[in-house]
């Protein structure tokens, strides 16, 4: 559903409407709505009233641009005669809409060719639930019919339906058979101990207990064997996938968050799931089952009696659908908890270098028992309240079994009932309400099963955004021409940090990427190999949109060297090898021969299978770099991306790590974030970036002439730096 | 690199007002801006003060150390401009809590009037940034702030608490 403009203020319009959006503030900044038309001659907002309250021609205005506040924006224009005016005021959800409102109106005043809008650009929104609706979904994300978490749950049940069934079937039976010996007791106490009974009645009905046992634990036996083979499996498929949906998910998904809070969800979480589908649902589903027989047999017994054992159940259903929503929250308060500690964990763990350098132990150790003592209240609430629900549910069910006690030996003793039905009859509540745990029990494990189903199906759920285009291609043999139009891009919605690039790279040829740090090269370099989607513009390679190629396709089209070089836990052949595991041992060295790494890998006591990575050896800096070089020559990409390290090296390893590089860089098209001045002279071209703009390019020798250039204060200030490196040492 | 100072302005060398367009002008150290940024350096902590002044490209001219001592009328402007750039609605009651599918509701009244935000989950969108402050975040990135919790009417805290 997209907002239509009123056909109040539709009516004024003697033109076509271009575009037009339903702001959410006011231009004072107040909560409200306003509508904002564009078309061929003037921009007009209207609020509430039919009387616009602006409205300008279009030959008035110069430009127009959206400008980003923080969680807000408003768009403003640039007039001929009256300098700025701020047109509309908005929150961020419309953001997107904006740009293009701005685009729009500039394309307009300057008479250029209208951009079209994408589907992203117009804000839509659900039918049902009236939020914004996602570029290229069709049904809201937030309505989406999600199968409600409990079903879905059961749905990885389906692969194992046989073995459930039987499973249940088994649970049918020994629950049947369970009740069996307090009628026996029945049988006995009023029928068989009698004077003047034969002992061969009692002896068969003896036996026929032992049976009963002997049967009823064979089955129990049974159905848990069945029960562990289902759970095992299928805890390991809902491991695989959450795995499988964390692999899909954009690298902008992880950078706002902490990886380490993955791991509980990959494991926790699914065992939660687990317990509940497997445990759980046998449990409820045979608790459930013995309170239906048992109902059945009693009332056939005795139905005043009964009716009298059920006073107390009304009040229990109550209870338990009373104490259900807050079990729920509070079980989510205890995970947020423990979810704050772990992550806390995980922060001090991966910074523990920084910590002992600081000296700050100690205030970590205050850190971390802050979020346990949160851990531990929480936990405290939770159990508390238990405490309080098990007395409650025990006391409501022993009254009832007193009222029984009570009336039923009345009965006995004025010989309106037998002894054994009264005995059976104590029995079978004992069996009905005395392990009230169950039903607590079931409380606690569908809660925590709930809550750790939202927290999965919420990575499950999410989509990736850098999807495959449905009928994206393949390219196998690329050349390496690679171009960029007009690209922009902001990790936070509308904060470009890349505004506008423009720039033909024709294949094999080097570009060196220079800037001050936070310019925007890493983000270029992110956008090469399609971390993230441009927000505007195109990118190609050879002609193609990279969004139109396949993902593995073009990863394996580009090889990339970051400046940070993670080497997997395994050998160091296996390392090499990471992206081509049919690789033989000769490629292998080949490509350790061309990074400079042979030499030093074969020094090492296990050569190529020397275990590198978390557990393993630990190799320095520059020879974790060059292996990073021979895993990306192994790769053999057509277009090469390098992320210069900055860790300093010593002379020698810097002019092995360049020889290396050098040796890489033949005959491919190289993007390279160069630091160092060595590195700059043999690019064929440089590309200089400034706050996400590019502002020069050119040859090194180019750029240099250039008194006022910001290369030329690049390259002044690092001979300033070595100098003074050089006094230093 | 030469690593220059932070400029403080002081009140005679700011005097911002608000052009007819609506947007925010000024006159730093005798020049006249046809449009000036603001940026609040600490806006969490520092609502009124450490204001960074910056041309429409985003060069620092200064900052203004509180606003309480610059001259009323440019105070009131700037007062005005935090306002409108840091959207931060302050939340006056809630009027309901929702969770449906997984997805969380919140029904809000704020000072800017009345709005609706969506959270996927608790545990990313809700920050305790110390005392009895509470920072909401939606799925778009906009904000409301409870200042604190505590003297929300008694509706609003239960349904607080239910959660939190």
């Amino acid at each position: 559903m997209v907002d239509e403009l009123p056909e109040i203020f539709k009516s004024q319009l003697s033109e076509d409407i271009l575009f037009n959006v339903k702001t959410d503030l006011d231009t004072q900044g107040m909560l409200a709505a306003q509508w904002l038309a564009i078309t061929h001659g003037d921009v007009t907002l209207w609020q509430e009233k039919a009387e616009p309250i602006k409205r300008i021609g279009i030959e008035e205005i110069k430009e127009a641009r959206a400008v980003s506040n923080i969680g807000s924006g408003m768009l403003v224009v640039e007039t001929t005669t009256n300098g700025p005016i701020v047109i509309a005021r908005y929150t961020s959800t419309l953001s997107t809409a904006m740009s293009f409102a701005a685009k729009l109106i500039t394309a307009l005043a300057q008479g250029e060719q209208l951009p079209v809008a994408t589907k992203g650009d117009i804000p839509r929104y659900c039918s049902t639930c009236h939020s914004p609706m996602k570029e290229g979904t069709k049904t809201c994300e937030f309505c989406l019919s999600k199968k409600y978490a409990a079903l879905r749950m059961l749905g990885y049940l389906k692969p194992y339906k046989f073995k459930g069934i039987l499973a249940l079937g088994l649970l049918i039976l020994s629950t049947i058979v369970e009740l069996i010996p307090p009628f026996l007791t029945k049988i006995i106490v009023d029928d068989v101990l009698q004077p003047q009974q034969p002992g061969t009645l009692f002896v068969i009905i003896i036996a026929a207990w032992a049976l009963t046992l002997l049967v009823m634990s064979s089955m129990q036996a049974l159905r848990g064997y069945i029960g562990v083979a289902i759970s095992s499996k299928l805890m390991g498929d809902i491991r695989k996938d959450v795995y499988q949906s964390l692999m899909k998910l954009s690298l902008a998904y992880f950078d706002r968050r902490q990886t380490s809070q993955f791991i509980s969800r990959v494991n926790s979480d699914a065992e939660s799931m687990r317990q509940f589908m497997t445990d759980g649902v046998i449990y409820i589903a045979g608790h459930l089952l013995r309170f239906l027989f048992i109902l059945v047999i009693i009332f056939s017994m005795n139905w005043k009696l009964t009716l009298l054992a059920l006073v107390p159940i009304p009040l229990l259903v109550f209870l338990s659908i009373s104490i259900w929503p807050k079990v729920g929250r509070r079980l989510y308060q205890q995970w947020r908890a423990i979810f704050r500690l772990n992550m806390q964990v995980g922060d001090t763990l991966q910074g523990i270098r920084v910590i002992k350098a600081f000296g700050q132990e100690k205030s970590e150790l205050v850190r971390y028992n802050n979020a346990n003592e949160e851990v531990v209240h929480h936990d405290m609430r939770s159990e508390k309240m238990w405490q309080l629900f098990f007395p409650a549910f025990g006391l409501l069910t022993s009254l009832g079994a007193v009222l029984i006690w009570y009336l039923g030996g009345y009965q006995v003793l004025s010989n309106e009932l037998q002894l054994g039905v009264l005995l059976a009859f104590v029995a079978y509540l004992g069996m009905l309400f005395g392990p009230i745990q169950w039903l607590s029990q079931m409380i606690s494990w569908t809660s925590r099963a709930m809550t750790a189903s939202h927290r999965i199906f919420e990575i499950m759920d999410t989509p990736a955004d850098v999807a495959d285009h449905p009928d994206a291609v393949k390219v196998p043999n690329i050349k390496g021409d690679v171009v960029l139009q007009q690209v922009t891009y902001g990790y936070e919605k509308h904060y470009p940090v890349l505004k506008d690039i423009n720039l033909e790279v024709k294949a094999g040829e080097m570009i060196g990427l220079v800037g001050h740090s936070g310019a925007g090269k890493s983000t270029f370099i992110n956008l090469l190999c399609r971390f993230y989607d441009v927000d505007e513009g195109v990118i190609t390679i050879d002609g193609v949109p990279i969004r139109d190629i396949e993902q593995t396709e073009l990863r394996r089209q580009i090889g990339v060297v970051l400046q940070e070089t993670f080497l997997f836990d395994g050998t160091i052949a296996e390392n090499i090898a990471y992206s081509k595991p049919d690789a033989t041992p000769e490629d292998i060295m080949r490509a350790a021969k061309i990074a400079n790494a042979h030499d030093f890998i074969v020094r090492l006591p296990d050569g190529y299978d020397t275990r590198v990575g978390e557990r393993g050896h630990k190799l320095s800096g520059g020879e974790k770099q060059r292996v990073a070089i021979a895993r990306a020559i192994i790769h053999d990409p057509k277009i090469l991306i390098l992320d210069e390290a900055t860790a300093s090296v010593d002379t020698e390893t810097e002019r092995q790590i360049q020889e290396a590089l050098a040796n890489l860089v033949k005959g491919r098209t190289t993007f390279a974030i160069a630091h160092r001045l060595s590195t700059l002279r043999n690019a064929d071209r440089l590309v200089v970036l400034d706050r996400g703009k590019m502002v020069e390019l050119g040859t090194h020798e180019e750029l240099l002439e250039k008194e006022d250039g910001v290369y030329r204060k690049l390259v002044d200030a690092q001979m300033e730096m070595s100098k003074i490196k050089g006094v230093g040492s | 690199m030469s690593a220059e100072d932070i400029r403080m302005l002081s009140s005679e060398e700011l005097y911002v007002y608000r052009g007819e367009g609506g947007v925010l002008q000024g006159i730093v150290d005798g020049k006249t801006y046809h449009e000036l940024l603001i940026f609040l350096t600490f806006p969490m902590r520092y609502t009124s003060e450490y204001v960074s002044i910056r041309t429409k490209d985003g060069n620092e001219l200064g900052i203004v150390r509180s606003l309480a001592g610059l001259d009323r009328d440019s105070a009131a402007v700037l007062k005005e401009e935090i306002e409108l750039r840091y959207f931060l609605p302050r939340v006056t009651k809630i009027e309901s809590i929702k969770q449906r599918s997984d997805l969380w509701f919140w029904e809000l009244q704020t000072h800017l009037g009345s709005i609706r935000i969506i959270m996927r989950n608790l545990h990313d969108h809700i920050q305790f940034p110390g005392g009895d402050r509470i920072l909401l975040s939606d799925l778009d990135g906009r904000r409301c702030d409870i200042v604190n919790w505590r003297q929300l009417d008694a509706h609003s805290q239960r349904l607080l608490r239910d959660i939190l």
